[in-house]
């Protein structure tokens, strides 16, 4: 009897325990709720991101603010040398580029300014008086030292691709030259660049970022990514200096007072890595200043009084490959060799199977919209609408009724339509599987939408480590699949959608979708003019549209999740606003 | 003794050999490699990761790749983050503390909760106390530690606000004063009770176990025919004895504290070698995760051996050779 009561008390114990934790989160998040509308206003209203409260009585100085990273950083800390998406999140508050991007991604001056005449020789002069953290000035030496320390051949990191077309690069590279012969340095402060051969696209796809000559004195090359220049006292000419590192933890900074933009209101800020699954608890309990974050989060963060939610049109854009044809790696050629989704009113057909819109709504929380091109919306060289001849609206009548006239068919009454042939169809769809939940259901719902139209679907889910890699190999099972890319400020498409392109998934072989990308950077046909540049990308895009090599999904926001006790942050396509404006609020 | 411990050290050899054919042989299976996440048009192009899987030997032959591993491996060369670029050997090093200092405070915590839970429930066995007791220790065990993890960090930390809930230390203090140690401790208690409190069931109820099993030995009738007060027999005569056997669990406990507690260290974003683990295999960054395991394998070795030559110390029964 007694055994019995004790072990009913324990059972009682635990589960008091249980719903308590329950109860006390469904009343936190219907307490949010009532604030959803009026944040996700405020959220709309200022979209730019200026916060208007404090603006009158100006910025004030000092505070110390918290930014979370959601993984580690590697420990790269040197422009140079990282490879990692965190790592930059931290290089980013304590050094600058030589010239910087503007909301429609063009190419702006900020320690340089450039000129140049043919598109072959640019001149950059620098400012003076830039210093870097280490008291040194900068000049055209360090970049030169930067240009060079990644031309070597003892260099590891993954830059090459952006230096490589200077002029003597190779050369010096292959160890037949002492320096790289396409730069010239004229003062201290000016530097003549000559590249290879004039292209559209020099500037963009230039290195435009210095490295402290002095402070790596007597470092061999092959020594630089382990060394302590890099991993723990690294320099910058941005404007907070990093005093101290936790590897794998956390990065302290304090304020530059010497940067060259002016000295920053802040005192200092601390980077701290904070699991994703923790970052809405630390918002919450204002422990944290400023954070990216997954869409999934987008609802709950944007209900909290405390913090507000800053959106910019993002660069990023989904699609659904088709699976075409082959690629053989060795040669690095594709042939449209694959029979299956030949087929382009199939192609067509599936597209309009899709309920774009409310798949967006659903998974991309809001923060994405169906896009009919693979290029953003803000980007400068993306095409109207009005332009384009599909739209891929959804209409499953329609999309039945294509399948119909190109002769998929139910055949032998199983409920599911046969190809023109009469045999089997099933449409093979592929996902990348992480640990975010949304993605299995998201994948399926696709697949629910073709099943819809009557075209038998199976899903897999493929871990997100390995699946460029199986796409890479036209993997059996990735007939279709979803997949996503981003663009940067140069917006030549060739490395993604040349017919013989690594990263062309589908396979997809067209002559007119090369002539268009080759004739977007040939100087004689577009010369200086970036108008001309863009039309031929528009047609590029049309192009694109009529072919339907994949579906264009949806494109998504930026965001970016600040304390309300943070001012003077900016998000727009092109990222944060320089550090150096940013200030505390303080009561 | 010395002949014994040279005997099954020498064993070893052969058994590490074949622990690192399966360890090569599982990192390789899993498909993929680092390079293969890193796939992002603004940040890599084709050619370097092709050039770096070249340099890295991801090319050649995989009896080849083997043996570059185990001839560098012997020498103490462990290879090459991919992910960190860096040394692994450095990397491990760097991790090493945070895990150790997590692990010596859980087990602390555990010895600490035994001792005090394990003697009550041994002196009052069948009460209600010893029940209750024997309830939580079960509970305990059957709470996975991740669930524990975030519950713990949901009511201490963003309720209560008595812990952080993420980090080993604060950045802000200076290295080496008395507030960075304490803030050291601050961060690692919540998980060290996390960890702790549930693994306490094993030694509680070894403990309790063998208190009832003393106290019915001669000894102790003996003791108390003598007249010798009932405290001072449980205190002295039967917990020496009951102890002593416990002193065994010490060379698994080795293991347990440099092994890290790969799913806690991950939950409280504590940069230990569990993280670092974890990171690891999911970045397919095959070098650290090698390491890692063979490191794993010799300390569960070399735990069992002190387990083996401390049972032979504290029971001279048990002869070893």
């Amino acid at each position: 009897m007694k055994k019995k009561l004790w072990f009913l008390l324990v059972l009682m114990f635990s589960l008091t325990l249980l719903l308590a934790a329950c109860s006390d989160d469904s009343s936190s998040s219907d307490g949010g709720n009532d604030n959803n509308g009026n944040s996700n206003n405020e959220g709309q209203s200022d979209n730019g991101g200026d916060n208007n409260d404090g603006e009158a009585s100006g910025p004030q100085e000092g505070g110390t603010i918290v930014y979370a990273l959601d993984s580690e950083p590697k420990g790269l800390f040197n422009i140079n040398f990282y490879g990692d998406a965190v790592d930059a999140q931290v290089i980013e508050f304590f050094d600058d580029s030589l010239i910087q991007y503007d909301e429609n991604l063009k190419p702006q001056p900020n320690v340089a300014e450039w000129a140049t005449e043919d598109n072959k020789v640019y001149t950059f002069t620098f400012q003076e008086g830039v210093k870097w953290h280490n008291g040194e000035e900068l000049t055209v030496n360090d970049w030169v030292f930067a240009l060079e320390t990644i031309a070597h051949p003892d260099y590891d990191g993954p830059r090459w691709a952006n230096v490589k077309n200077i002029e003597g690069a190779q050369a010096f590279q292959d160890g037949e030259a002492d320096s790289i012969s396409g730069l010239n340095v004229v003062s201290d402060y000016e530097i003549e660049v000559t590249f290879d051969q004039a292209r559209v696209n020099n500037l963009e796809n230039l290195w435009t970022y210095a490295m402290s000559q002095k402070e790596f004195e007597g470092v061999e090359v092959a020594d630089m990514s382990a060394s302590d220049q890099v991993r723990v006292n690294p320099v910058g000419i941005g404007p907070f200096k990093v005093t101290k590192i936790v590897p794998g933890e956390s990065v302290q900074f304090e304020a530059f007072e010497d940067y060259w933009q002016g000295a920053p209101h802040l005192d200092g800020v601390v980077l701290k890595v904070i699991d994703p699954s923790l970052v809405i608890g630390e918002l919450q309990n204002s422990q944290l200043d400023m954070t990216e974050f997954h869409p999934s989060s987008f609802d709950e963060i944007s209900a909290m009084d405390n913090v507000e939610v800053l959106r910019a049109p993002g660069v990023s854009y989904y699609y659904i490959g088709f699976r075409l044809g082959n690629y053989d790696s060795d040669a690095g050629k594709a042939t449209m060799d694959y029979e299956k989704y030949q087929n382009v009113e199939l192609r067509k057909a599936m597209a309009h199977a899709i309920n774009r819109q409310e798949w967006v709504d659903e998974f991309f929380f809001g923060l994405g919209a169906p896009i009919n091109r693979p290029v953003p919306s803000a980007h400068w060289i993306s095409a109207d609408d009005a332009d384009l001849e599909n739209h891929f609206e959804y209409d499953p009548e329609l999309a039945k009724q294509i399948l119909d006239d190109a002769g998929y068919v139910d055949t032998n009454d199983d409920g599911w339509r046969e190809d023109p042939n009469g045999e089997e169809f099933s449409v093979k769809f592929s996902h990348y599987a992480t640990n975010n939940p949304t993605f299995e259901t998201r994948a399926k719902t696709i697949t629910q939408y073709w099943e819809d139209i009557g075209l038998k679907a199976e899903l897999e889910m493929t871990d997100a480590n390995l699946y460029y890699d199986l796409l890479e190999e036209g993997d059996e099972g990735m007939e279709t699949f979803f997949g996503g890319w981003s663009t940067g400020a140069d917006p030549d498409p060739t490395a993604l959608w040349q017919s013989d392109a690594l990263w062309n998934f589908p396979r997809w072989v067209d002559e007119k979708n090369d002539q268009l990308m080759a004739d977007a950077l040939d100087m004689d046909i577009v010369g200086t003019d970036q108008d001309k540049r863009k039309e031929i990308y528009v047609e590029w895009q049309q192009n694109i549209n009529e072919q339907i090599p994949m579906i264009p999904i949806a494109e998504l926001e930026e965001v970016l999740a600040v304390s309300d006790r943070l001012q003077g942050v900016e998000l727009d396509l092109s990222g944060k606003n320089s550090p150096h404006e940013w200030w505390v609020k303080q009561d | 003794m010395l002949k014994y411990s040279l005997r099954r050290i020498l064993g070893m050899i052969p058994m590490l050999f074949l622990i690192s054919i399966v360890v090569f042989s599982l990192a390789k299976l899993m498909p993929g490699d680092a390079l293969g996440g890193e796939i992002d048009p603004l940040n890599t192009d084709p050619e370097y990761i092709e050039e770096m899987r070249e340099k890295l030997g991801y090319n050649d032959p995989i009896v080849v790749q083997y043996f570059d591993w185990v001839t560098g491996f012997v020498q103490g060369d462990f290879g090459q983050s991919v992910k960190y670029k860096m040394d692994v050997s450095d990397l491990i090093l760097e991790k090493l503390p945070n895990t150790i200092f997590l692990g010596m405070m859980s087990l602390l915590i555990t010895y600490v909760l035994a001792l005090i839970m394990g003697i009550y429930a041994g002196r009052k066995p069948y009460t209600v106390g010893d029940h209750l007791i024997g309830g939580l220790n079960y509970l305990g065990l059957a709470i996975p530690s991740f669930v524990a993890a975030i519950f713990a960090i949901y009511f201490f930390s963003f309720q209560l606000n008595w812990f952080p809930s993420n980090g080993s230390v604060d950045i802000m203090v200076q290295e080496g004063t008395l507030d960075y140690w304490l803030s050291r401790l601050h961060h690692v208690i919540l998980p060290a009770i996390v960890l702790g409190a549930l693994s306490t069931a094993s030694y509680t109820q070894f403990l309790r176990n063998d208190i009832i099993d003393n106290s019915r030995r001669d000894f102790v009738r003996t003791a108390r025919a003598k007249g010798t007060s009932r405290s001072k027999i449980y205190n002295v005569h039967i917990l020496r004895n009951s102890i002593i056997p416990l002193v065994t669990f010490l060379g698994f406990d080795i293991v347990s504290i440099i092994g890290g507690a790969v799913i806690t260290e991950t939950i409280f974003t504590y940069p230990g070698i569990g993280q670092l683990f974890v990171n690891s295999v999911s970045s397919r960054d095959y070098s650290v995760v090698m390491a890692i395991t063979m490191m794993f394998s010799c300390l569960v070795l070399v735990g069992n051996l002190i387990a083996d030559i401390l049972y032979g110390i504290v029971d001279p029964r048990i002869r070893l050779d």
